[in-house]
Formats: structure tokens, C-alpha cells, sequence
């Protein structure tokens, strides 16, 4: 166990020795401490602005977001060639040769991309903490949402470094992995929004109005005539998009899975205090379905003397009778990387049997 | 002068029967079979694309082969490849390095990777850049190392953990005529203390020199011992120089010898054997003839293989 390990190890260090010291990472960490940085000064000279006393739980969620952004743009670039371009530097082969496993390569490949990975977190912890410091950060939030952002850029290192194993050439696995996080993050957008359009339902609106035009007088005080009379019902037909069928797609986006799993704080008038919630309350609301038959009676609630109800939920209201669907899309991540990366331990095994057309061993 | 095997009781230390790998379409390997023991350096010879290099990746664990079996010191490759990733170090043809990592670094890594502790790793990769003559580069990073400084390092890297076997492919490639000396020495020296060498290489001249044994590979098929054994009794040429040109061309008129041809070396000849050469040395040196070299034309590898080859030609136009 300890032997495995410490292969595991020296693969983990052979990998950060041959990806840390180069200049193109010192100036990527560099390039993502500088943006960070003044997303941030943006953001809270934005919230001064507003003449909120330091609102910085949307500024923490921002930063969490924007780190996410920039760690699935990079982390693919890192994880991508880790096994292929080995293989193309001609110094696959060699370690293969030693008393190191397909197992231990891969995953040591793996947990270094990740570590690579993190360093970028690291790199805009400095603001992170600033805006945690500045206050209004609840530290269960805090937990989850960097939680849920070490594994999400975890997922992506293993997406890349199992692809790398599985496709001979390094252009094509690290234009894979971007296409992946691509689906994973934009495609599920697209496909909720277009799937939403395919399933439409026929909404039947009913309004019964009051008769203006009789009844005497307006009393000013009612805003009706004193005497009620009800106009014929009036019904509209429209179509409504059924987002309640596809929302389980989103569910699938790192940025929702971030946002549903972060626990979400209303305001006294039940509106979401950070991004987290706000993103969080909107794909909820996502599963709600339509009326389908909506009757709006003002002649009722003016012959009852009172006025029409408003009875809109808040986004507080929304969010308790709904479900949370992080877990689901973690889960979904999780066996994606698992899967890649089981798929390029087996085609890393030797001595290899069958090799895919135009790749060679060494 | 060479000492004595010290695992040389083990018997065959590579052993391949039937071996055969295809890529597709491709048979690369078709019927290798051969044995190579403890203690010698055996070549294995063959032209470009002969499927040396996939052989080799057969004997490194590297490829599993389609057919037939392997034994690396008593393991197989298949079933047990770590038994021998143990005790089996292969110097691969294509020259790769962990490019930011130093020489020193190189080798204390594949040190550890053979799961050698931290110490004995220094240890050995002190020893292994000295034995290859890189110690003045130990701190360099290697992608500045030329094509011959990375060789070495190859190799050195095969010998971390003190192999049994040792594969080596086209080890003397970018190789300068001191470092092949120094190679040739080297591999000598590894064979005496025991371990079983093989050695591909189309060089042949250079293979002479080092290999005690020779395996032929002609489009993946290995030649058997009786056609070796065939093709070395027969008859081949041999390069005679003479002060006088003139003279030695009268003295064959008179031999019955008819020349083979002449090159800016001297004259060539067809002799059987080497009593026969001999014998023809004689008679010219008693003759009057002022001989100033005498010796065959080319090395006792390359006429095998050329004659070898000679012989598939008009099978294969079949």
C-alpha cells in the first residue's frame, strides 16, 4: 500500500516538476490573479455604488463563479495532453516500462492536473478572502461552494486526463475536453431552452371583468361602479414553453450544480442576497408547470369588495415547494470523470493488446 | 578474459518462441523465435522495418504479442509483466526526456518509479551519470542535452535498478566514434558481470565488434541456425592489398583465382572458408607477393545477413 502510494507520489511530482516550472503556468497564474483582482474592485466599487452596506456575499459568489470560469477554460489546456503527449515526447513508454501501473499513471497525471488546476483557486483565494473578511459571507455557503468548485475542477482535470489517455492525438483530446465542458456548461443551456420550445402546452386564460360602462359612479375609493355588473367571461388561448419537462438538464451545468448546492439566504422580502441564490431560485422556478387554466375573476373580488389578488410567489416560495438537483448533476460529473478516467487506465495497460489505427506504444 | 557469467546457471535469459504481432494489416512480427543467454550480447539484425523495434516492445512488456511466447529471466511478459519490469531494463529508439527536469533528476525519478528508496536513488544516479560519462551535466536540465548526451541517458536510465536483461534499440544512433567505443565497452563489461544483452542495430560493422551471438529478422520472421550456419560456410569475399597491384593480380591468374572486383582498398576475392583463406595467403606470401592486408571484405555479420537476404529474394518474387 505505502509502495503504491509512493509510485503514486513520484508521478505526481514528475507530472507538477514538468507543468509548474513552466512559464506558460507562472503566467497564467499571474494573468488569473490580475483578473480576479479587479473583478473584484469592480464589483465592490458596483455595490458602494448602490449605497448597500457591504453586500459581499454577491461579491464572494461572483469571484467563485468567475474562478470556476477561468479553471474550465485552463484546466482542460493542462490535463488535456497529459498521457497523448507523453506519449508524442517519447517518455510514455519509459515510465511505462518501470514498476508504475497504467493505474498509478493515470491517476498521478490526474491528481496533478487537478492540483494544477487548484493553484488558480489559490490564486484568487487573496480576494476570496477579502470578501469573506469584508463580511456577509455565511460560512456554510462559504463550505459548500468551495466544496463543490474543487470537485467540479477535479472533474475536469479527470475528463482530460482520461481522454488524453484515450485519443492518440493531443489537439483532438484537448479540443474534446473543451467541447465536453462546452456541452456541459453552454449545451445545457441551449438544449433546456430549445427543449422547452419543443414542449409546448395550449394555456387557457379566463378574465371576467367588471362592466364599467353601467352601474353609476365610480367610487373613488374602490376604484369599481357602486353598483358591480359582470361583463361576459373572456378567454384567451396561448402557448407556454414546458421548461418543467427539461429542467433536469440543467441540473447538468457545473455553474447550477455550484449555485443549487451553495445554501441560499432571502432578504425580509424573500428576494435571494447572492448570485448563488439568484441563479439557484430561477432554474427552480423551472420546475414548476404552467396554469394551464388560469381564471382571473375581478367582477368576483369587486363584488366581494375587495381588490384582485396578487398573488405572485416570491422567489423565497418558489425555492421551498422545489426540489435541489445538485447532487444529481455532481453525481452525473463524478461518473463522467470516473468513466474517463477508467476508460484511459484501460488503454494505458500494458502490454497493450489491440491499438487504435495510426497510434504506436512508443 | 571475459569473466564468468554470474547468473549464467539461470539458462536462457531471453527466450522467444513463435513470437508474431500485427497492427492491422501490418504484420510487423511474423515468427520470431530465438534464445539469448545470460552473460553474452546477442545483436539482433534486420533491415529497416524488418520488425525489430515491435520485437523489441514484445520482449519490453510493452505490446502483448498475437501469438507464441516470451520468457524475459524465466517471467512472462504477459501474464507477470511486473516479475519482469523487475529485473529488465529497455533502452528505447525513439529519444525522449523529461524535458525540464535535470540528468540527475531523470535518474533519481526512474529510481524511485522502480521503487528504489529515496537514498539508494542518489546513490544510483550518481553512479549511473558517471558510468555514462554525464556527470558534468547532472544539473543541466536535459532538453539541452545533444542527441548523444541523451542516448547515454537513456541507457543510464535502463540500468537503474540493475537489470538482467537488457534491451537496447539502435543504442549507438547519434553516437560519436568515442561514445561507441565507450558503448561498446560498456555493454562488454555489463555482459561479463552477467546480464543478457540484446542489441539491434543496422550498423552492423559496430554489432561485430560487441556481440557474442546474432538473431536475424527479415519481415518479422527469424532466420533458423542451420541457414545462419549455411550462409557463414559459404563462400565470401575477402580484400587482399598488395604493394604491387600487378603482381598480386599475376599471382591469381596463376592461382586460378578470378578477381571479384577491385575497390580503392585492394582486390577482391571469392574464398570458402577460412582454412581456404588461409591457405590462399599463404601461397601468395610464399610466392613473392608483397601482401600489405589481407581479411574479409565485410564484417562476419553483415555477410550472414546480406547472404540471408539474398536467399528470401527469389522466394518472396514467387
Amino acid at each position: 500500500m505505502t509502495r503504491y502510494v509512493d509510485t503514486l507520489g513520484t508521478i505526481i511530482l514528475l507530472e507538477l516538476r514538468q507543468r509548474i516550472r513552466s512559464v506558460a503556468w507562472i503566467v497564467l497564474v499571474i494573468v488569473v490573479f490580475v483578473l480576479v483582482g479587479v473583478v473584484t474592485a469592480l464589483l465592490w466599487a458596483s455595490i458602494s455604488a448602490f449605497g448597500a452596506d457591504a453586500e459581499t456575499a454577491g461579491v464572494y459568489s461572483t469571484i467563485i463563479f468567475f474562478v470556476l470560469l477561468v479553471g474550465t477554460l485552463v484546466t482542460p489546456a493542462i490535463s488535456g495532453g497529459a498521457v497523448n503527449g507523453d506519449r508524442d515526447a517519447g517518455t510514455l513508454a519509459t515510465t511505462q516500462v518501470t514498476l508504475a501501473s497504467a493505474q498509478q499513471i493515470v491517476l498521478g497525471k490526474f491528481l496533478a492536473a487537478w492540483t494544477v488546476a487548484l493553484t488558480f483557486l489559490l490564486a484568487s483565494l487573496p480576494f476570496l478572502v477579502f470578501s469573506v473578511v469584508a463580511g456577509g459571507v455565511r460560512l456554510d455557503t462559504l463550505l459548500a461552494s468551495l466544496g463543490v468548485l474543487v470537485l467540479e475542477l477535479g472533474v475536469v482535470a479527470a475528463i482530460g486526463v482520461g481522454l488524453s489517455a484515450l485519443m492518440s492525438r493531443a489537439l483532438f483530446s484537448v479540443v474534446t475536453t473543451y467541447l465536453t465542458v462546452a456541452a456541459l456548461s453552454i449545451g445545457t443551456l441551449i438544449a433546456f431552452a430549445l427543449g422547452g420550445l419543443a414542449f409546448q402546452s395550449e394555456v387557457r386564460s379566463t378574465y371576467i371583468g367588471v362592466d364599467y360602462s353601467v352601474g353609476g359612479e365610480v367610487d373613488p375609493r374602490t376604484g369599481y361602479p357602486e353598483q358591480v355588473e359582470c361583463l361576459p367571461p373572456e378567454t384567451y388561448d396561448y402557448l407556454v414553453p414546458r421548461f418543467d419537462y427539461v429542467w433536469g438538464i440543467l441540473a447538468a451545468n457545473p455553474y447550477i450544480v455550484l449555485a443549487d448546492a451553495a445554501p441560499t439566504t432571502f432578504d425580509r422580502n424573500g428576494n435571494p442576497q447572492d448570485l448563488f441564490g439568484a441563479i439557484s431560485t430561477g432554474v427552480r422556478a423551472a420546475q414548476l408547470a404552467p396554469e394551464l387554466e388560469q381564471v382571473t375573476d375581478e367582477c368576483a373580488a369587486a363584488l366581494a369588495g375587495e381588490a384582485v389578488p396578487y398573488d405572485y410567489e416570491t422567489p423565497q416560495e418558489i425555492f421551498e415547494r422545489t426540489v435541489p438537483s445538485w447532487f444529481v448533476g455532481l453525481l452525473l460529473h463524478l461518473l463522467l470523470a470516473a468513466l474517463a478516467l477508467g476508460g484511459g487506465i484501460a488503454r494505458t495497460r500494458t502490454p497493450a493488446g489491440r491499438l487504435p489505427k495510426g497510434s504506436r506504444i512508443a | 578474459m571475459t569473466a564468468t557469467p554470474a547468473r549464467a546457471s539461470r539458462g536462457a535469459a531471453i527466450e522467444a518462441h513463435g513470437v508474431a504481432r500485427s497492427f492491422g494489416d501490418v504484420h510487423a512480427v511474423r515468427d520470431a523465435s530465438f534464445t539469448a543467454h545470460a552473460g553474452s550480447v546477442t545483436a539482433l539484425i534486420g533491415p529497416n522495418g524488418s520488425g525489430k523495434t515491435t520485437l523489441l516492445l514484445v520482449l519490453a512488456t510493452l505490446l502483448a504479442p498475437d501469438a507464441g511466447t516470451v520468457r524475459i529471466a524465466g517471467a512472462d511478459p504477459v501474464h507477470d509483466a511486473r516479475a519482469v519490469r523487475q529485473r529488465m531494463g529497455w533502452m528505447p529508439d525513439v529519444l525522449g526526456s523529461w524535458a525540464t527536469l535535470s540528468v540527475r533528476q531523470t535518474l533519481e525519478t526512474t529510481g524511485r518509479l522502480y521503487e528504489l528508496t529515496s537514498a539508494q536513488s542518489r546513490v544510483r544516479a550518481r553512479e549511473l551519470s558517471e558510468l555514462v560519462g554525464l556527470e558534468a551535466l547532472a544539473d543541466q536540465p536535459t532538453r539541452v542535452l545533444s542527441r548523444g548526451q541523451k542516448q547515454r541517458l537513456s541507457l543510464a536510465r535502463a540500468l537503474v535498478h540493475r537489470p538482467e536483461v537488457l534491451l537496447l534499440d539502435e543504442p549507438a544512433s547519434g553516437l560519436d566514434p568515442a561514445a561507441r567505443v565507450d558503448l561498446r565497452v560498456l555493454v562488454r563489461r555489463l555482459a561479463a558481470d552477467g546480464v543478457a544483452v540484446l542489441v539491434s542495430s543496422h550498423v552492423l560493422a559496430e554489432l561485430d565488434e560487441m556481440a557474442d551471438s546474432a538473431v536475424y529478422l527479415d519481415q518479422g520472421v527469424t532466420a533458423s541456425a542451420e541457414r545462419i550456419e549455411s550462409s557463414r560456410a559459404g563462400a565470401r569475399l575477402w580484400r587482399i592489398r598488395a604493394v604491387d597491384r600487378a603482381a598480386l593480380s599475376t599471382a591469381l591468374e596463376q592461382e586460378g583465382i578470378a578477381s571479384a572486383g577491385e575497390d580503392h582498398l585492394g582486390t577482391l576475392v571469392s574464398v570458402a572458408g577460412e582454412s581456404d583463406a588461409a591457405a590462399l595467403l599463404a601461397r601468395l606470401v610464399t610466392g613473392g607477393v608483397a601482401v600489405s592486408a589481407f581479411g574479409p571484405a565485410v564484417g562476419d555479420l553483415e555477410h550472414t545477413f546480406l547472404d540471408l537476404a539474398r536467399g528470401e529474394k527469389p522466394e518472396e518474387a514467387r
